[in-house]
């Protein structure tokens, strides 16, 4: 399977950013940087959407104007959170009408299926439409689903992403469940706080998927796995191996490996434990010191892992010894969702 | 009827309107300010919210939301009074 084309919406204004000057981590929330969405999205549809609609919308439309299609034969999301900005409208207006003169329009878009509903309606794209909503696992299994579309040979071109925000209430919220740094940590390091905790993150990415290559690819996706709730080092190692086994690579071909460390103590023991056994002395980075940590953060791992198999360039002055061709990504989130993709250059 | 076009604009989020912008006669739906169904029940909540007023019935709306002039009229002839 090839990408075609990714575009995202993130923290990060663009690739060549993460290259030159990336957006550094300064307190515990990374807040996307958004486009102008009017010379994206027609102004009659943009007043009835929120914030992560916009972000979703905008990203697919960017994905598919760089891909230079028009029409995809799917158009399949993920997303944990859903439309949380419009969710908490309605509530509010619940609670303060005492469940009368709930308005209409934040009822229809506080659905987790509204981005993917509001790119069908923005392309009048009557094709398939599905909206992943698994937590951790949101991201994975719309990609399971554009892949095995297209390998059953039903379609050849596939939008899929993922999108998730974090509002001001619902990082409140999971802040005092301890999901959030607390204390203060060196500036733009999170890696190096020894506590517990990660930083907030949201994005919208999104890719065209297609059968067959084009000639101008990102990169070519050989194959991705999940694995769920571990039960210990051994089980991560072995499921890690077989995965590598099933792609018939070695571990010595991985040119770089893309992780996903959040500055949460508990969390990153994880990947020290891999760095240490199964994927030893293969260069790494870590990406959530971009992105924050969020159930679909994944999305933005592979986005910038087809710009670095696209561009030939790594960022954080992270040297190889050639050029990337071949880069695994290893995410886990909470370490319950746990997912591997294997992508080569093309 | 200014301050009618402004919630209006606030409650269907009409940002790029001013209240000038939208004529007392002007058709709200299709090719006036081209509203569709769901901000007619946006209206329909405005009414209620602002004005106390409900509608008597659905088929009244297409009448009462023909133009800001003719909601202010209905507004007029029902404030004060229940139709509930």
């Amino acid at each position: 399977m090839y990408i075609r084309a990714a575009a995202g919406i993130s923290p990060q204004s663009s690739f060549e950013q993460i290259l030159a000057d990336p957006v550094p981590v300064t307190g515990s929330r990374l807040q996307c940087m958004e486009p102008d969405y009017a010379k994206l999205i027609d102004p009659k549809m943009i007043r009835r959407m929120s914030r992560i609609i916009k972000m979703g919308v905008a990203a697919a439309i960017q994905c598919l104007e760089e891909a230079g299609e028009r029409m995809p034969d799917a158009i399949i999301a993920g997303t944990a959170y859903g439309c949380l900005g419009d969710t908490e409208v309605f509530l509010q207006k619940m609670v303060e009408n005492d469940e009368q003169l709930l308005t209409p329009t934040a009822f229809i878009q506080s659905t987790h299926n509204t981005v993917a509903a509001q790119i069908a309606l923005l392309l009048k794209c009557h094709s398939y439409n599905n909206t992943f909503v698994h937590r951790g696992f949101s991201f994975e299994n719309a990609m399971t689903d554009a892949l095995s579309l297209l390998k059953d040979g039903q379609m050849k071109t596939v939008l899929a992403g993922g999108i998730d925000e974090i509002t001001d209430t619902s990082h409140t919220i999971l802040k005092r469940f301890g999901l959030y740094k607390k204390e203060p940590f060196p500036a733009g390091n999170i890696f190096q706080t020894g506590s517990k905790g990660t930083i907030a993150g949201e994005g919208a990415s999104f890719f065209v998927l297609q059968s067959e290559a084009s000639g101008n690819d990102y990169a070519q996706l050989t194959g991705m796995d999940t694995f769920y709730k571990p039960a210990s080092g051994e089980e991560i190692r072995q499921h890690i191996s077989a995965f590598l086994e099933r792609q018939n690579i070695n571990r010595e071909d991985i040119d770089l490996v893309i992780s996903g460390e959040n500055g949460d103590m508990k969390n990153d023991a994880v990947y020290d434990m891999v760095y240490q056994t199964v994927l030893s002395g293969i260069a790494h980075i870590p990406f959530k010191h971009l992105s924050g940590e969020y159930p679909t953060a994944s999305a933005f791992a592979l986005w910038l892992a087809a710009n670095i198999l696209k561009a030939g360039k790594l960022p954080g002055g992270i040297q190889t010894k050639k050029t990337p061709v071949t880069v695994l990504i290893y995410n886990h989130y909470q370490h319950i969702y746990h997912s591997l993709y294997l992508l080569a250059a093309c | 009827m200014a301050d009618l076009k402004k919630q209006i604009i606030a409650q269907l989020n009409l940002k790029d309107l001013k209240p000038e912008d939208i004529g007392d006669d002007q058709p709200l739906f299709v090719e006036g300010l081209g509203l569709d169904s769901i901000d007619a029940l946006e209206l329909i909540v405005l009414l209620q919210q602002e004005y106390k007023i409900k509608l008597a019935n659905a088929e009244e709306g297409q009448s009462v939301f023909r133009s800001v002039r003719t909601m202010a009229q209905y507004i007029t002839d029902h404030q004060g009074k229940s139709t509930a």
